[in-house]
């Protein structure tokens, strides 16, 4: 544990009616780390990146984000600095895919017009979507969807990116050139905490994979470790499964 | 991840526990009073109150003027108590408009959204039928029967016992054929409605198991369609409650009828209409209630008019 | 008073009763259509903020929100529940409001709008929640969200809705009739009643019938021509 982290999770509870989800979760991330979140489904790890943002409340536990606590902060506030990707896009339907970039540009920032669509221009080219910038998000693929909400984050210039399964919707064909611009993100430095089935891209981009069952984390470590040395027989079995499944695509 | 959050507390809550009781009682009362006045006054004389008004306002004598709220409202319940009475008389004619109405339009509607939705000429027809009561004024409906069509009256008046006995007169009947009429061409809409939504695979399905046309619509189709429509029905069954108040104008001794009536004597205007109100909203809180529980009773999942998934 | 309207000869004396007074039912039909359009407009500046307040007001932080969720929903409730005609006499006579054009416009609009604010708290649940959530999760505020990301969606969605409001908001201004208010159905009653003229009823108000058809179907396909021009490229299904 550094004085310099980026995020710190400390013992993290959250319970739904009688259910509790997260049982006392915690782990650090520096800057420009990539952190992978694995598991079984209904152990907790959506839940525990909306807790991080802040979209879904917790009980009990700290989040700290670069030195502050997240419950100290606006909640808008916060959600400029920690950006999220969903698994089901969640585009604004009624606007185009600049439009859906320049919305958070113009009423969170408080951009001009002109530097908006400039600055949603220059992120939609990032993405290699710059050529589809007024298009509608129901005349998109899955793919280009999911590369715009990847844009509409990063628009915000965030220190942190939550990516919610972000391949789980698309055809597997899709799923490259989704995992292709995360790649370059990581390679660029961002600092992404991400939950995903995608062990090709966990294995090549990840500085540290945590597995999460039943709302603990089981083990974490470099993806090499995990992959061929796991302490756990769980973690073996679960990447097994996994890897037989989705393959080291990406 | 869903949100379970905010989680639906399906057993009774004390508002709702509150509520069913205020619901019993009131039915309860009205119940007896339908029974004594039929019965030709058996508790007391035919719409007399049970309990006189005169012990109300003797209270609201009786409370001190430093508490002018209390005697105000004793003053309102006496008013209640005193023409609650002549109200509730004509509100079973308010319900039985209603009630059979939409019974009789359902016997319409079904066959009419059937006609919508598989037929060929018979599409048409329909449409016109439906078109033409769901584009026109109810009040413009019941006029051209009642003023309109004056052999329809007579037609009525000429059967053996209506106006006799305990069957009430023409006008009655001609308000219940206007109702029906127009209810029929709403129900059949919603039904159509709901029966568009069923998925067509489900029709394949049937076939290809080998039902006939009409055992595939009779069987997995219309089930579905009927839980689909049930909003929209309860929908067009307030509206019905409401709008039964229209045959105060052609002469329908119902409970608009009623309360206007007593209102020019007394011209106390403000009191009668809101009694009224009153009654007419306890019968569409009931009746939304009613199908709330059909609904609830018949619902599978999946399958739901209520939105949710 | 003299109508310009030509009385073709050969029809029966019936129809041409009509037709004579075409001009006077001409009176009726213009203000039917006042009737009507002022009290969609109430209904809709009345109804919009009464929908968004009920969806969003109860899980609200602040009392008065909350409150005026609360206040919202049992008025509604009432306004839906009570027949028009009690309302419009309640509204005319016990109120006092007068004229009557402003009873009938203050009774009809105010009951649009609860069935408005229904249209549209459908419309605004329809929109799916992972909309709200990403606009949240840029950093917009619940009320920019609301009014960024929610409602140009929801709205575009009430279109049918509306429609439908439309034609019984048309066809219940027949209601001003009982405050004697000088519109279509009244006018019509007044010539059917005049002596001498009772057989002309079926003539009178076949034809009235024919206006209200006329304008119910306008109605519908200037709120379709609308529909269409709003609807979201890409095919959205509304």
């Amino acid at each position: 544990m550094s004085a310099d982290d980026l995020l710190r999770v400390d013992d993290l509870h959250k319970r739904f009616g009688d259910e509790e989800v997260l049982k006392g979760v915690s782990f650090e991330m520096a800057p420009q780390d990539v952190q992978v979140l694995i598991g079984p489904s209904g152990s907790g790890k959506s839940t525990l990146l909306r807790c991080v943002n802040r979209l879904t409340e917790y009980e009990q536990g700290e989040i700290t984000l670069d030195g502050t606590p997240t419950s100290e902060m606006d909640e808008n506030d916060l959600r400029r600095q920690v950006g999220m990707v969903f698994q089901d896009f969640n585009l604004f339907a009624h606007r185009t895919a600049k439009g859906n970039v320049t919305l958070g540009l113009r009423q969170v920032l408080g951009l001009s017009k002109e530097e908006a669509d400039s600055r949603a221009m220059a992120q939609l080219d990032q993405v290699g979507l710059a050529d589809q910038a007024d298009s509608y998000p129901a005349e998109l693929s899955g793919g280009q969807k999911q590369r715009v909400g990847i844009a509409r984050a990063l628009a915000m210039d965030p220190k942190l990116l939550l990516f919610d399964e972000p391949t789980s919707a698309l055809d597997p064909e899709l799923i490259g050139e989704v995992l292709g611009v995360m790649r370059d993100l990581a390679d660029q430095g961002m600092t992404m905490l991400c939950v995903t089935h995608e062990m090709g891209f966990a294995r090549q981009a990840a500085t540290d994979i945590m597995f999460l069952d039943g709302g603990q984390i089981v083990e974490h470590g470099p993806p090499d470790t995990l992959f061929e040395d796991p302490e756990r027989e769980r973690t073996g079995q679960f990447l097994e499964r996994l890897t037989s499944l989705h393959g080291d695509d990406g | 991840m869903a949100d379970r959050a905010r989680v639906r507390v399906g057993t009774r809550t004390r508002r709702s526990l509150a509520k069913l009781v205020v619901g019993v009682a009131f039915w309860a009362w009205v119940v007896l009073r339908w029974l004594n006045d039929w019965a030709g006054g058996v508790v007391v004389p035919r719409q007399q109150p049970f309990v006189p008004p005169s012990l109300f306002t003797g209270l609201a004598n009786g409370v001190p003027d430093v508490v002018p709220f209390v005697a105000d409202a004793l003053g309102a319940v006496a008013f209640a108590v005193e023409f609650l009475p002549t109200l509730v008389d004509a509100f079973w004619l308010t319900i039985v408009l209603t009630g059979v109405a939409t019974v009789l339009g359902f016997c319409i509607a079904v066959p009419l959204a059937g006609a919508r939705v598989y037929g060929r000429l018979s599409a048409w027809l329909a449409l016109g039928y439906v078109e033409l009561f769901r584009g026109t004024p109810l009040l413009a409906q019941l006029f051209v029967l009642y003023y309109g069509l004056p052999w329809l009256p007579a037609f009525f008046r000429e059967l053996p016992w209506v106006g006799a006995g305990f069957l009430p007169g023409q006008a009655v009947f001609v308000a219940i054929l206007g109702f029906t009429l127009n209810s029929a061409a709403y129900q059949a809409e919603y039904i159509r409605g709901a029966v568009e939504s069923v998925d067509p695979g489900q029709l394949l399905a049937a076939r290809s198991v080998g039902l006939s046309r009409i055992q595939g619509i009779r069987f997995v189709v219309f089930p579905q369609a009927l839980r689909y429509a049930i909003p929209g029905w309860t929908n067009e069954l307030v509206y019905l409650i409401k709008y039964s108040s229209l045959a105060a104008f052609i002469t329908v001794p119902e409970l608009f009828q009623a309360a206007q009536g007593i209102a020019s004597t007394n011209y106390r205007y403000t009191a009668l209409f809101v009694l009224s109100g009153l009654l007419y909203l306890a019968l569409v809180v009931t009746a939304t209630t009613l199908m709330e529980y059909v609904g609830n009773a018949v619902s599978v999942p999946g399958v739901s008019g209520t939105g949710s998934r | 008073m003299p109508c310009p309207v030509p009385v073709p000869g050969g029809l029966s004396p019936d129809w041409q009763y009509v037709l004579e007074n075409a001009c006077y039912l001409g009176d009726g039909l213009a203000v039917t259509i006042e009737l009507t359009v002022v009290s969609l407009l109430v209904g809709f500046a009345a109804g919009l903020p009464a929908g968004v307040v009920e969806v969003y007001g109860h899980r609200s932080g602040s009392r008065p929100v909350r409150w005026a969720s609360g206040l919202v929903r049992n008025a509604g409730v009432v306004l839906r529940g009570t027949p028009i005609v009690v309302i419009i006499m309640l509204t005319y006579f016990a109120a006092g409001i007068s004229p009557a054009f402003l009873a009938a416009t203050v009774s009809l609009g105010f009951r649009s709008a609860a069935y408005q604010a229904q249209i549209f708290r459908g419309a605004i649940e329809s929109v799916d929640r992972g909309q709200m959530e990403a606009a949240r999760a840029v950093g917009l505020s619940k009320v920019q969200s609301i009014r960024h990301v929610v409602l140009p969606q929801a709205l575009r969605r009430s279109v049918p809705g509306f429609q439908n409001e439309v034609t019984i908001v048309l066809k219940d201004t027949s209601i001003a009739f009982a405050i004697g208010l000088a519109e279509l159905l009244t006018n019509s009653y007044d010539l059917f009643q005049s002596i001498g003229h009772t057989t002309a009823i079926f003539e009178v108000i076949l034809f009235v019938s024919g206006l209200y058809f006329v304008l119910t179907v306008s109605a519908n396909r200037a709120l379709e021509a609308l529909n269409d021009a709003v609807a979201i490229p890409g095919g959205e299904r509304g």
